[in-house]
Protein backbone atom coordinates (compact mmCIF):
# COMPACT_ATOMS: atom_id res chain seq x y z
CA UNK A 1 0.00 0.00 0.00
CA UNK A 2 1.25 3.36 -0.91
CA UNK A 3 2.13 6.03 1.67
CA UNK A 4 -0.34 8.32 -0.14
CA UNK A 5 -3.16 5.54 0.76
CA UNK A 6 -2.65 4.42 4.20
CA UNK A 7 -2.41 8.01 4.93
CA UNK A 8 -5.72 8.55 3.32
CA UNK A 9 -7.43 5.82 5.31
CA UNK A 10 -5.76 7.09 8.24
CA UNK A 11 -7.73 10.76 7.82
CA UNK A 12 -10.65 9.30 6.75
CA UNK A 13 -11.09 7.18 9.56
CA UNK A 14 -10.84 10.09 11.84
CA UNK A 15 -13.30 12.17 9.99
CA UNK A 16 -16.72 10.66 9.61
CA UNK A 17 -18.85 13.49 8.60
CA UNK A 18 -22.59 12.07 10.16
CA UNK A 19 -25.90 13.59 8.92
CA UNK A 20 -29.25 12.10 10.61
CA UNK A 21 -33.04 11.64 10.06
CA UNK A 22 -35.69 11.74 11.52
CA UNK A 23 -38.16 9.44 9.57
CA UNK A 24 -40.71 9.07 11.98
CA UNK A 25 -39.81 8.39 15.48
CA UNK A 26 -40.75 8.67 18.91
CA UNK A 27 -37.84 10.84 19.51
CA UNK A 28 -36.00 8.51 21.89
CA UNK A 29 -33.36 7.20 19.84
CA UNK A 30 -33.04 11.25 18.65
CA UNK A 31 -32.15 11.45 22.04
CA UNK A 32 -29.96 9.23 22.44
CA UNK A 33 -27.67 10.80 19.13
CA UNK A 34 -27.95 13.86 21.10
CA UNK A 35 -26.29 12.23 23.88
CA UNK A 36 -23.52 10.82 21.80
CA UNK A 37 -22.82 14.66 21.17
CA UNK A 38 -22.72 15.84 24.61
CA UNK A 39 -19.60 15.54 26.52
CA UNK A 40 -20.17 12.26 28.43
CA UNK A 41 -19.61 10.13 24.95
CA UNK A 42 -18.21 13.01 23.20
CA UNK A 43 -18.79 12.13 19.51
CA UNK A 44 -15.92 14.36 18.26
CA UNK A 45 -13.28 12.37 20.46
CA UNK A 46 -13.63 9.60 18.14
CA UNK A 47 -13.34 11.70 14.34
CA UNK A 48 -17.25 11.83 14.10
CA UNK A 49 -18.87 15.25 13.14
CA UNK A 50 -22.40 15.96 12.88
CA UNK A 51 -23.32 17.96 9.97
CA UNK A 52 -26.69 18.14 8.85
CA UNK A 53 -26.09 18.38 5.26
CA UNK A 54 -26.06 15.09 3.21
CA UNK A 55 -23.93 16.61 0.51
CA UNK A 56 -21.27 16.82 2.80
CA UNK A 57 -22.21 13.43 4.69
CA UNK A 58 -20.84 10.24 5.46
CA UNK A 59 -22.94 8.02 6.77
CA UNK A 60 -26.64 8.68 7.16
CA UNK A 61 -28.14 7.99 10.66
CA UNK A 62 -31.87 7.24 9.93
CA UNK A 63 -34.19 6.68 13.27
CA UNK A 64 -37.86 6.18 13.13
CA UNK A 65 -40.63 3.41 11.55
CA UNK A 66 -40.79 5.20 8.02
CA UNK A 67 -44.16 7.68 7.47
CA UNK A 68 -45.87 7.28 4.85
CA UNK A 69 -44.64 10.85 3.87
CA UNK A 70 -41.05 10.06 3.43
CA UNK A 71 -41.58 7.82 0.55
CA UNK A 72 -39.71 9.60 -1.71
CA UNK A 73 -37.92 12.25 0.39
CA UNK A 74 -35.72 9.57 1.87
CA UNK A 75 -34.05 8.12 -1.36
CA UNK A 76 -34.09 11.73 -2.69
CA UNK A 77 -31.80 12.27 0.39
CA UNK A 78 -29.59 9.03 -0.08
CA UNK A 79 -29.04 10.27 -3.42
CA UNK A 80 -27.50 13.56 -2.63
CA UNK A 81 -24.98 11.90 -0.17
CA UNK A 82 -21.57 11.60 -1.92
CA UNK A 83 -19.77 8.30 -2.37
CA UNK A 84 -18.52 6.82 -0.54
CA UNK A 85 -21.54 6.46 1.66
CA UNK A 86 -23.34 4.52 4.41
CA UNK A 87 -26.55 4.24 5.77
CA UNK A 88 -26.71 2.99 9.74
CA UNK A 89 -30.23 2.43 11.18
CA UNK A 90 -30.50 3.21 14.72
CA UNK A 91 -33.10 1.77 17.15
CA UNK A 92 -35.94 -1.36 16.13
CA UNK A 93 -38.50 1.48 14.56
CA UNK A 94 -36.54 0.90 11.17
CA UNK A 95 -36.41 -2.99 11.50
CA UNK A 96 -39.28 -4.15 12.88
CA UNK A 97 -41.81 -0.72 13.30
CA UNK A 98 -41.11 -1.91 16.88
CA UNK A 99 -44.36 -0.39 18.82
CA UNK A 100 -45.82 1.75 16.11
CA UNK A 101 -45.73 -0.57 13.91
CA UNK A 102 -49.72 -2.57 15.30
CA UNK A 103 -52.86 -2.81 12.90
CA UNK A 104 -53.93 0.40 11.30
CA UNK A 105 -50.86 2.49 11.91
CA UNK A 106 -49.06 4.17 8.89
CA UNK A 107 -45.56 3.14 9.19
CA UNK A 108 -44.01 1.09 6.60
CA UNK A 109 -41.13 -0.67 8.00
CA UNK A 110 -38.19 -1.51 7.49
CA UNK A 111 -35.93 1.05 6.19
CA UNK A 112 -33.72 -1.40 4.26
CA UNK A 113 -37.20 -1.51 2.01
CA UNK A 114 -36.53 2.05 0.76
CA UNK A 115 -32.72 2.50 0.70
CA UNK A 116 -29.66 0.40 1.08
CA UNK A 117 -29.02 -0.08 5.05
CA UNK A 118 -25.27 -0.75 5.86
CA UNK A 119 -25.64 -1.73 9.65
CA UNK A 120 -28.86 -1.65 11.96
CA UNK A 121 -28.26 -0.98 15.85
CA UNK A 122 -30.84 -2.62 17.48
CA UNK A 123 -32.74 -1.24 20.74
CA UNK A 124 -35.62 0.85 22.02
CA UNK A 125 -33.21 3.24 22.26
CA UNK A 126 -29.67 2.01 21.63
CA UNK A 127 -27.24 3.23 24.07
CA UNK A 128 -25.02 5.69 22.89
CA UNK A 129 -22.14 3.21 23.05
CA UNK A 130 -23.75 0.92 20.66
CA UNK A 131 -24.39 3.90 18.30
CA UNK A 132 -20.66 4.94 18.59
CA UNK A 133 -19.31 1.91 17.87
CA UNK A 134 -21.18 0.62 15.03
CA UNK A 135 -20.63 3.94 13.42
CA UNK A 136 -17.18 3.62 14.17
CA UNK A 137 -16.35 -0.09 12.83
CA UNK A 138 -19.03 0.53 9.74
CA UNK A 139 -16.74 3.55 9.12
CA UNK A 140 -13.34 1.85 9.37
CA UNK A 141 -14.77 -0.93 6.85
CA UNK A 142 -15.87 1.32 4.51
CA UNK A 143 -13.65 3.97 4.01
CA UNK A 144 -10.74 2.00 4.17
CA UNK A 145 -8.75 1.79 0.15
CA UNK A 146 -11.79 2.84 -1.16
CA UNK A 147 -10.28 3.78 -4.36
CA UNK A 148 -9.56 0.07 -4.93
CA UNK A 149 -13.19 -0.65 -4.54
CA UNK B 1 6.58 38.98 26.06
CA UNK B 2 6.11 36.67 29.38
CA UNK B 3 2.72 34.90 28.21
CA UNK B 4 4.51 33.94 24.91
CA UNK B 5 7.51 32.17 26.84
CA UNK B 6 4.80 30.57 28.98
CA UNK B 7 3.22 28.99 25.84
CA UNK B 8 6.44 28.15 24.63
CA UNK B 9 7.49 26.31 27.41
CA UNK B 10 4.48 24.32 27.25
CA UNK B 11 4.48 23.66 23.44
CA UNK B 12 7.52 22.56 23.90
CA UNK B 13 6.98 19.87 26.47
CA UNK B 14 7.13 16.06 24.74
CA UNK B 15 4.40 15.70 27.01
CA UNK B 16 2.07 17.81 25.05
CA UNK B 17 3.30 16.65 21.68
CA UNK B 18 2.71 13.12 23.04
CA UNK B 19 -0.85 13.58 23.88
CA UNK B 20 -1.60 15.56 20.92
CA UNK B 21 -0.25 13.26 18.09
CA UNK B 22 -1.20 9.91 20.19
CA UNK B 23 -4.50 10.59 21.49
CA UNK B 24 -6.35 7.81 23.36
CA UNK B 25 -9.87 7.84 23.71
CA UNK B 26 -11.76 6.16 26.43
CA UNK B 27 -13.36 3.33 26.29
CA UNK B 28 -16.98 2.35 25.36
CA UNK B 29 -18.34 0.42 28.43
CA UNK B 30 -21.26 -0.60 29.34
CA UNK B 31 -22.05 -0.84 33.26
CA UNK B 32 -22.91 -3.98 34.81
CA UNK B 33 -26.34 -2.86 35.74
CA UNK B 34 -27.38 -2.57 32.55
CA UNK B 35 -30.27 -3.93 31.09
CA UNK B 36 -29.05 -5.66 27.46
CA UNK B 37 -31.11 -8.17 25.74
CA UNK B 38 -32.03 -10.50 28.02
CA UNK B 39 -29.98 -13.91 28.24
CA UNK B 40 -30.63 -17.07 28.51
CA UNK B 41 -29.14 -18.29 32.97
CA UNK B 42 -29.10 -22.11 31.92
CA UNK B 43 -32.37 -22.53 33.73
CA UNK B 44 -34.70 -24.80 32.71
CA UNK B 45 -37.98 -23.51 30.52
CA UNK B 46 -40.60 -25.38 32.02
CA UNK B 47 -43.24 -23.83 29.21
CA UNK B 48 -45.24 -21.69 31.21
CA UNK B 49 -44.78 -18.58 28.55
CA UNK B 50 -45.34 -16.29 30.48
CA UNK B 51 -42.74 -14.12 29.27
CA UNK B 52 -44.54 -14.23 25.97
CA UNK B 53 -47.32 -13.18 27.80
CA UNK B 54 -46.19 -10.14 29.58
CA UNK B 55 -44.26 -8.95 26.38
CA UNK B 56 -44.93 -5.63 25.25
CA UNK B 57 -43.18 -5.52 22.05
CA UNK B 58 -44.97 -7.08 18.88
CA UNK B 59 -42.74 -10.19 17.44
CA UNK B 60 -39.55 -10.18 20.58
CA UNK B 61 -39.99 -13.36 22.21
CA UNK B 62 -40.64 -16.63 21.29
CA UNK B 63 -40.37 -19.93 23.15
CA UNK B 64 -39.36 -22.60 20.54
CA UNK B 65 -37.69 -25.93 21.46
CA UNK B 66 -33.63 -26.08 20.87
CA UNK B 67 -31.77 -28.51 19.21
CA UNK B 68 -32.24 -30.78 21.99
CA UNK B 69 -35.60 -30.76 22.08
CA UNK B 70 -36.31 -28.68 25.26
CA UNK B 71 -38.15 -25.45 25.43
CA UNK B 72 -36.07 -21.93 25.38
CA UNK B 73 -36.91 -18.88 24.93
CA UNK B 74 -35.85 -16.81 21.73
CA UNK B 75 -35.73 -13.12 21.60
CA UNK B 76 -35.52 -11.04 18.39
CA UNK B 77 -33.19 -8.07 18.70
CA UNK B 78 -34.83 -5.19 16.59
CA UNK B 79 -38.15 -6.00 18.08
CA UNK B 80 -37.41 -6.21 22.13
CA UNK B 81 -37.38 -3.09 23.57
CA UNK B 82 -35.08 -4.12 27.03
CA UNK B 83 -38.10 -3.43 29.26
CA UNK B 84 -37.19 -6.77 30.85
CA UNK B 85 -40.73 -7.48 31.74
CA UNK B 86 -40.19 -11.03 30.41
CA UNK B 87 -37.10 -11.64 33.10
CA UNK B 88 -39.33 -10.72 35.87
CA UNK B 89 -42.28 -12.50 35.09
CA UNK B 90 -40.04 -15.85 34.46
CA UNK B 91 -40.70 -18.34 37.34
CA UNK B 92 -38.18 -20.33 36.82
CA UNK B 93 -35.37 -17.51 36.15
CA UNK B 94 -34.72 -18.96 32.69
CA UNK B 95 -33.54 -15.23 31.43
CA UNK B 96 -31.53 -12.64 32.71
CA UNK B 97 -30.72 -9.18 32.32
CA UNK B 98 -28.78 -6.73 33.91
CA UNK B 99 -29.45 -6.63 37.63
CA UNK B 100 -33.29 -7.46 37.65
CA UNK B 101 -32.99 -10.84 39.16
CA UNK B 102 -30.95 -9.52 41.89
CA UNK B 103 -33.11 -6.54 42.53
CA UNK B 104 -36.32 -8.83 42.43
CA UNK B 105 -34.28 -11.10 45.14
CA UNK B 106 -33.73 -8.13 46.91
CA UNK B 107 -36.78 -6.54 46.99
CA UNK B 108 -38.76 -9.66 46.94
CA UNK B 109 -41.07 -8.65 44.24
CA UNK B 110 -42.62 -11.36 41.68
CA UNK B 111 -45.22 -11.43 39.54
CA UNK B 112 -48.04 -14.26 39.96
CA UNK B 113 -50.38 -15.96 37.34
CA UNK B 114 -53.43 -16.80 36.77
CA UNK B 115 -56.34 -17.98 34.10
CA UNK B 116 -59.79 -17.28 33.39
CA UNK B 117 -61.94 -19.46 31.56
CA UNK B 118 -64.88 -18.05 29.77
CA UNK B 119 -67.64 -20.00 27.66
CA UNK B 120 -69.66 -18.03 25.28
CA UNK B 121 -72.79 -20.83 25.73
CA UNK B 122 -74.73 -19.28 22.87
CA UNK B 123 -72.41 -20.09 20.48
CA UNK B 124 -70.55 -23.19 22.18
CA UNK B 125 -71.94 -26.37 20.20
CA UNK B 126 -70.90 -29.09 23.13
CA UNK B 127 -68.61 -30.45 20.83
CA UNK B 128 -65.99 -31.19 23.48
CA UNK B 129 -62.90 -31.09 21.22
CA UNK B 130 -61.67 -28.46 24.21
CA UNK B 131 -61.83 -30.53 26.91
CA UNK B 132 -60.31 -33.33 24.68
CA UNK B 133 -57.21 -31.28 23.23
CA UNK B 134 -56.58 -29.62 27.55
CA UNK B 135 -53.02 -30.96 28.52
CA UNK B 136 -54.17 -30.53 31.94
CA UNK B 137 -57.45 -32.75 31.25
CA UNK B 138 -55.39 -35.95 29.87
CA UNK B 139 -52.92 -35.65 32.65
CA UNK B 140 -56.02 -35.71 34.88
CA UNK B 141 -58.15 -38.51 33.45
CA UNK B 142 -55.65 -40.48 30.72
CA UNK B 143 -59.02 -41.86 29.76
CA UNK B 144 -59.84 -38.77 28.31
CA UNK B 145 -56.77 -38.72 25.78
CA UNK B 146 -57.68 -42.45 24.80
CA UNK B 147 -61.76 -42.62 24.69
CA UNK B 148 -61.82 -38.78 24.14
CA UNK B 149 -64.56 -38.86 26.95
CA UNK B 150 -64.65 -38.22 30.37
CA UNK B 151 -66.79 -38.80 33.34
CA UNK B 152 -63.94 -37.49 36.06
CA UNK B 153 -65.15 -34.32 38.08
CA UNK B 154 -61.16 -33.65 38.50
CA UNK B 155 -61.03 -31.99 34.86
CA UNK B 156 -60.74 -28.54 34.17
CA UNK B 157 -64.11 -28.58 32.05
CA UNK B 158 -66.04 -31.58 30.21
CA UNK B 159 -69.25 -31.92 28.75
CA UNK B 160 -71.87 -32.32 31.87
CA UNK B 161 -75.78 -32.14 31.57
CA UNK B 162 -75.18 -31.54 27.79
CA UNK B 163 -73.40 -27.98 28.66
CA UNK B 164 -69.77 -27.52 28.48
CA UNK B 165 -68.82 -27.15 32.28
CA UNK B 166 -66.23 -25.06 33.90
CA UNK B 167 -65.20 -27.51 37.39
CA UNK B 168 -61.74 -26.69 38.06
CA UNK B 169 -60.35 -23.83 36.62
CA UNK B 170 -57.45 -23.45 38.98
CA UNK B 171 -56.21 -26.14 37.25
CA UNK B 172 -55.66 -24.15 34.23
CA UNK B 173 -52.03 -23.53 33.34
CA UNK B 174 -53.48 -20.68 30.40
CA UNK B 175 -51.24 -22.74 27.63
CA UNK B 176 -54.64 -21.61 25.53
CA UNK B 177 -54.76 -24.89 23.51
CA UNK B 178 -58.59 -25.37 23.95
CA UNK B 179 -58.88 -21.83 22.39
CA UNK B 180 -57.19 -23.07 19.67
CA UNK B 181 -59.04 -26.46 19.33
CA UNK B 182 -62.22 -24.90 19.76
CA UNK B 183 -64.10 -24.48 15.93
CA UNK B 184 -66.35 -22.34 16.92
CA UNK B 185 -64.02 -19.80 18.79
CA UNK B 186 -66.23 -20.07 21.98
CA UNK B 187 -63.92 -20.46 24.81
CA UNK B 188 -61.31 -18.16 25.11
CA UNK B 189 -58.56 -18.06 27.74
CA UNK B 190 -57.71 -14.65 29.99
CA UNK B 191 -54.08 -14.68 31.13
CA UNK B 192 -53.86 -12.58 33.86
CA UNK B 193 -50.20 -11.13 35.55
CA UNK B 194 -50.29 -9.44 38.97
CA UNK B 195 -46.81 -7.98 40.67
CA UNK B 196 -46.64 -8.71 44.66
CA UNK B 197 -44.33 -7.97 47.04
CA UNK B 198 -43.83 -9.70 50.22
CA UNK B 199 -43.29 -7.52 53.06
CA UNK B 200 -41.58 -8.62 56.15
S1 LIG C 1 -36.76 2.36 18.61
FE1 LIG C 1 -37.90 2.90 20.45
S2 LIG C 1 -36.86 4.75 21.22
FE2 LIG C 1 -36.22 4.47 19.09
S3 LIG C 1 -37.67 5.71 17.92
FE3 LIG C 1 -38.49 3.63 17.98
S4 LIG C 1 -39.91 3.61 19.71
FE4 LIG C 1 -38.59 5.42 19.94
S1 LIG D 1 -37.21 -7.50 27.43
FE1 LIG D 1 -39.34 -6.77 27.19
S2 LIG D 1 -39.58 -6.46 24.98
FE2 LIG D 1 -37.74 -7.74 25.25
S3 LIG D 1 -38.51 -9.83 25.05
FE3 LIG D 1 -38.50 -9.33 27.25
S4 LIG D 1 -40.60 -8.59 27.67
FE4 LIG D 1 -40.31 -8.53 25.42
S1 LIG E 1 -55.75 -22.93 28.56
FE1 LIG E 1 -54.72 -24.91 28.36
S2 LIG E 1 -54.78 -25.75 30.45
FE2 LIG E 1 -56.27 -24.08 30.40
S3 LIG E 1 -58.21 -25.08 29.92
FE3 LIG E 1 -57.33 -24.37 27.96
S4 LIG E 1 -56.20 -26.15 27.21
FE4 LIG E 1 -56.59 -26.51 29.37
S1 LIG F 1 -64.51 -26.76 21.60
FE1 LIG F 1 -65.69 -24.88 21.55
S2 LIG F 1 -67.69 -25.52 20.78
FE2 LIG F 1 -66.63 -27.37 21.42
S3 LIG F 1 -67.32 -27.69 23.53
FE3 LIG F 1 -65.38 -26.51 23.64
S4 LIG F 1 -66.07 -24.37 23.71
FE4 LIG F 1 -67.82 -25.58 23.00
Amino acid sequence: MSFLQSLKNNVRQRSIHVCYVNVGSCNGCDIEILACLAPRYDIEQYGIYVHNNPREADILLITGAFCEQWEDKLADLWDKIPEPKAAVTIGNCPVSGCVFNRRGSFVDPPVSKHIPVTASIPGCPPRPTEILSTILSVASELFKDYEDK
Amino acid sequence: MFSIFCYLREFLRPEWWKKFLFVKTAPLVTPPHYRDFPVLTGNECSHELRCMMICPAPGAIEVLKNAEGKWEPVIYKGHCIRCGLCVEACPDNVLTSGDILSVNEKEKTYFLASYHLNVDDSICMRCGNCSVACPVNKEVDPQLAYTATSSSNEVIMRIKNSKLTIIHPEKCTGCKTCEEACPNHAITVARVLEGFQDED
